[in-house]
C-alpha cells in the first residue's frame, strides 16, 4: 500500500512536467491534458511494470508519447497548425517583449516535425539525458542528436537571426535543472 | 507497452560527442526552458486531483 502512496505521489509532483511535455508535443493545452490523463491511468494500470529506482520521469514521458502517436494513428494523419490556432493558445501573456518571442518559439515548434520536435524538447527542456530521450523514443543516442541538430537549424531559419538578440530579455529558468546535466548525460532515479 | 521505431537511413546518426550545450545556442535552450517552465508554473487542474484521488481510494478499498 505504502508503495502504491509513494508512486501516486511521485506522479503527482511530475503532473506538471507532464502537462508541459504534452503541450510541447500537441500545441493544444486540451488535447495536451486529455493526454496526460490518459497517460497517468496507463502508469496506474501498468505501474507493476515500472521498476523502482528507475526513471519515472522518463517512463511517465515514454507513456504520453506513446498516448500520442496512438491518437495519431486513430486520426490517420497528422492534424497540422498551419495557422498556429493551437499553438497560439499556449498560455502566455503577451504584456512582455520575452513573452511575445516565447510564443514566436511556440509557434515554430509545431512547424517541426514531431520526431525532432519532441527530441528538442526532451533534452533542452526537460532536462532529460541524451540516453534518457534515447530511450523514451526508442531511437539511437546519435539518431536524438541529429534530430536535434535539425530541429535548431529549422527554428532559427524560422526564428530568423534577429531572435537571439533578444537573449538577454529571456531569463534563464533554473528551476528547471542544473544546466550541466545538459552536457553529462546521467542515468538512475527520477 | 513500448513503440518500436526503427532508425530511417535518412537519419544519419552523429558521431560526435556533442553536448545539447554545444549542439544548441544558450539563447534558444534558455527560451525553450522557460516556456517549458511557464506551463509547469501552472496550477495542475482539479480533475487530475480528482482523478489521483479516485485511483488512490480504489486502491485502498482493494
Amino acid at each position: 500500500m505504502a508503495g502504491q502512496d509513494l508512486f501516486l505521489e511521485q506522479v503527482t509532483e511530475l503532473l506538471p512536467a507532464l502537462r508541459a511535455f504534452g503541450r510541447s508535443l500537441c500545441g493544444d493545452p486540451a488535447r495536451a491534458d486529455d493526454l496526460v490523463q490518459d497517460t497517468v491511468l496507463k502508469a496506474w494500470t501498468n505501474r507493476e511494470q515500472f521498476q523502482s529506482g528507475s526513471n519515472l520521469k522518463a517512463w511517465l514521458f515514454t507513456i504520453l508519447r506513446n498516448c500520442y502517436y496512438s491518437e495519431l494513428r486513430h486520426r490517420k494523419f497528422e492534424i497540422e497548425d498551419p495557422e498556429g490556432v493551437c499553438a497560439a493558445q499556449v498560455a502566455i501573456s503577451p504584456d512582455h517583449d520575452a513573452k511575445l518571442h516565447l510564443r514566436d518559439l511556440s509557434r515554430a515548434l509545431q512547424h517541426l516535425p514531431v520526431d525532432q520536435r519532441e527530441a528538442l524538447i526532451l533534452v533542452c527542456a526537460t532536462g532529460l539525458s541524451y540516453e534518457e530521450a534515447a530511450d523514451v523514443c526508442q531511437v539511437a543516442v546519435g539518431t536524438i542528436k541529429s534530430r536535434i541538430a535539425r530541429a535548431r537549424d529549422r527554428l532559427v531559419e524560422l526564428l530568423g537571426e534577429d531572435a537571439a538578440q533578444v537573449t538577454e530579455a529571456v531569463p534563464v529558468v533554473e528551476s528547471m535543472g542544473d544546466p550541466e546535466k545538459l552536457r553529462a548525460p546521467t542515468t538512475g532515479g527520477a | 507497452m513500448l513503440m518500436s521505431e526503427k532508425l530511417s537511413p535518412s537519419e544519419p546518426a552523429e558521431t560526435t560527442a556533442a553536448s545539447a550545450a554545444e549542439q544548441v545556442p544558450d539563447w534558444l535552450s534558455n527560451r525553450l526552458r522557460r516556456m517549458f517552465a511557464d506551463v509547469m508554473d501552472e496550477p495542475v487542474p482539479e480533475e487530475f486531483k480528482k482523478l489521483l484521488k479516485q485511483l488512490e481510494e480504489k486502491e485502498r478499498g482493494a
